[in-house]
């Protein structure tokens, strides 16, 4: 144990760096500054925004069109007695985001009920999405006014026939089956809901496989490089010694390097999302969740724990083996690709397709890779299947077993100072 | 005199390619026993299988009595291995670097003090041990990794070409720490293609060239019986 803790320490110490402590106050400090701005910006497109309105018309029903969009909270910078290039002109000049033309006749074809043509132009001044979030704000109230008119049209001309009725004869109340609860709601939503809560598990799994892995093939490769792996490898500490102080110690140090990055990750995210969603959508949402059982109770937390750990084991012991065949800390970087790629593969196709349905070579090829488990945890707990999960953890379990049990093996033969991957030769030579 | 290492019929094959061809030797208590041959002749695969780095692929090694191949956490404890091309980890101080490696052979933090110390005497580097390996010099390296290598008084110590890239001054300081040592009662077992410097150093040499010892003994023996002025001479002969 005393050998244990002597190569531990120094294996912690290895890794633990001034270096690595100031990238990660560096890496926290910057995607804090940039939710904080991006925060800024949303508020300001949330916010009043100002727009240019040239109105030719100046008709009742322009100024109606023009109040509705006061009092959805945009400053309007009037334009009036310009000609149209000279009020685009202006408002390019200053900081409207959009110029609303409103032409002559606008009102008459409102009364006449024939369709009535007005105009925006954005400024585009940047390409982010929230720069563009005015024109859809002046579209949603346009529309709210299409409503209102055709509404107040029907009435007058149907009186006693609900205009709604009317324009939509046929309604459709929509409910969601999961196991045994039904509860209203939209399919869409609760998809949309899911995917935006198991989203952080893949972020989560791909920032700690990818940075425990890195430091597991770094040590290996640097004691390689730095000439004193073989001096390590005679000295009295068992082999499977060696192999635990190096997963553990970057396991530990991975763990707390994906912490701190995705604490960085929330203040970012926390700046654009919090901001961007309806508080009511949100409580309407989760309302809809709890009705049809789909909420994490602590077995389910324990459960998903569980099998971000087993991942995150099987992680460590891959890498170990990477590390092996890597010859120096360069050849190290390189290793680290399969394994991103194992973790990308199961991320994409559960963004774009439904695990369960795709087809069975490509269903094999993902239950294969140890680390789609995870991604399918969250989703088995909610269905109840059990039997999927158990079977998940089961093989990662193996998995990892068969790993250590080769890693030990390559530590405890000539395998460690021989075996090497050689880039563009056919296959892993033992020299 | 008994042996601490007794080696026959080692074989050690990579694929097809032979590197050592069933060689015989012994290390006996209290000397040095040095492979000389030119580079590629099975040396240091010889070392690193009496070092537990490599696994021989036929033949016996015992060691202080003990199957070598069945025990080599035994065999671990007991020795120590200067590979030729070792390196120190650059970061640490040259100080935490032997304490690091005195923590795997102390049994308790007094050993460990001794051991600490026993090696700062042994490198000389006075408060550049306080530095960090990194900014040593080859020599400063070298002379680290060989007081590493002797502070816990091995058994045996295995070198491999102790003063390998070394400077004069540098080299003679090496030669002359090991002399020392083995008087103390470390057995050594190194390699070297130098054979003056062997020539010093060692009181029993074998000749191994192509993975085979072509004859063993004292350098005086081998000198006389080869009818020749040095070691260089002596190998010249016994490959004809």
């Amino acid at each position: 144990m005393k050998r244990f803790k002597n190569l531990l320490q120094k294996e912690l110490k290895e890794l633990v760096t001034k270096q690595l402590i100031i990238s990660l106050a560096f890496t926290v400090l910057i995607f804090n500054m940039v939710g904080q701005v991006s925060k800024k910006e949303i508020q300001k497109a949330i916010g009043i925004q100002t727009i240019s309105a040239l109105d030719q018309d100046g008709s009742a029903g322009s100024q109606a069109l023009l109040k509705s969009l006061e009092s959805a909270r945009f400053k309007i910078i009037d334009q009036s007695g310009k000609n149209k290039d000279e009020a685009l002109a202006a408002a390019k000049a200053g900081d409207s985001k959009l110029l609303l033309v409103i032409p002559a006749g606008f009102g008459d074809s409102l009364a006449e009920l024939r369709p009535s043509e007005i105009e925006t132009y954005s400024f585009m001044r940047s390409f982010s999405l929230i720069g563009a979030r005015g024109q859809v704000v002046v579209q949603s109230v346009i529309s709210a006014l299409n409503e209102a008119l055709s509404n107040n049209f029907l009435a007058e001309k149907l009186p006693g026939i609900d205009p709604a009725g009317l324009k939509r004869p046929i309604k459709s109340r929509d409910f969601v089956v999961v196991r045994d609860r039904t509860a209203e709601g939209s399919a869409n939503m609760i998809a949309g809901m899911l995917s935006q809560q198991s989203m952080l598990i893949p972020i989560v799994l791909m920032m700690i496989v990818i940075y425990s892995s890195q430091m597991v093939i770094s040590a290996v490769a640097m004691e390689k490089q730095n000439k004193t792996l073989e001096t390590l490898l005679t000295v009295p500490i068992k082999r499977t010694s060696i192999i635990t102080a190096k997963m553990f110690a970057a396991g530990f140090v991975g763990l707390i390097s994906a912490g701190v990055y995705m604490f960085a990750f929330k203040g970012f995210i926390g700046g654009i999302g919090d901001e961007a969603a309806s508080a009511g959508a949100k409580a309407g949402g989760a309302a809809l969740m709890a009705k049809l059982g789909l909420t994490f109770d602590t077995t389910g937390y324990i459960i998903l724990g569980i099998s971000l750990f087993l991942a995150i084991l099987v992680a460590l012991a891959m890498a170990m083996i990477l590390g092996v065949l890597a010859e120096d800390f360069r050849s190290a970087q390189t290793m680290i690709m399969p394994m991103m790629f194992m973790v990308m593969i199961p991320y994409f196709i559960s963004l774009f397709a439904d695990i369960n349905t795709v087809s069975l070579p490509v269903k094999i090829l993902i239950m294969a890779i140890p680390f789609s488990h995870p991604f399918l945890v969250s989703q088995n707990i909610y269905l109840g299947n059990y039997g999927m999960i158990a079977a998940g953890l089961g093989y990662m379990l193996v998995v990892f077993v068969i790993l250590v049990i080769y890693a030990a093996r390559i530590f405890s033969t000539d395998k460690i100072l021989t075996m090497k991957l050689r880039f563009g030769k056919k296959k892993t030579q033992t020299v | 005199m008994s042996n601490v290492l007794t080696v026959r019929g080692l074989h050690k094959s990579y694929g097809t390619h032979t590197a050592v061809a069933g060689i015989d030797f012994e290390v006996q208590a209290g000397e040095v026993f040095a492979l000389i041959g030119p580079n590629g002749a099975g040396k240091t695969t010889t070392l690193r299988i009496v070092a537990t780095l490599l696994t021989s692929s036929a033949g016996e090694i015992v060691f202080l009595d003990r199957d070598h191949k069945k025990e080599p956490d035994f065999v671990r404890e007991k020795i120590s291995y200067l590979p030729e091309e070792a390196g120190a980890y650059k970061d640490m101080k040259g100080m935490d670097y032997l304490r690091f490696m005195a923590g795997f052979y102390a049994r308790t933090d007094s050993e460990e003090k001794e051991f600490v110390e026993r090696a700062a005497a042994i490198t000389e580097l006075g408060d550049r041990l306080k530095t960090k390996v990194g900014t040593y010099s080859k020599g400063m390296t070298r002379k680290l990794l060989l007081a590493r290598a002797l502070m816990t008084r091995p058994v045996l110590a295995i070198l491999d070409e102790p003063t390998s890239g070394l400077d004069v001054l540098n080299a003679l300081d090496v030669r002359e720490i090991v002399r020392r040592y083995v008087k103390e009662g470390t057995s050594v077992l190194l390699s070297s293609h130098n054979m003056l410097e062997i020539e010093f150093l060692s009181d029993r040499v074998g000749l191994i060239d192509k993975g085979r010892i072509l004859d063993t003994g004292t350098p005086a023996e081998l000198k006389t019986k080869h009818n020749a002025k040095n070691l260089e001479e002596v190998f010249r002969s016994s490959l004809r």
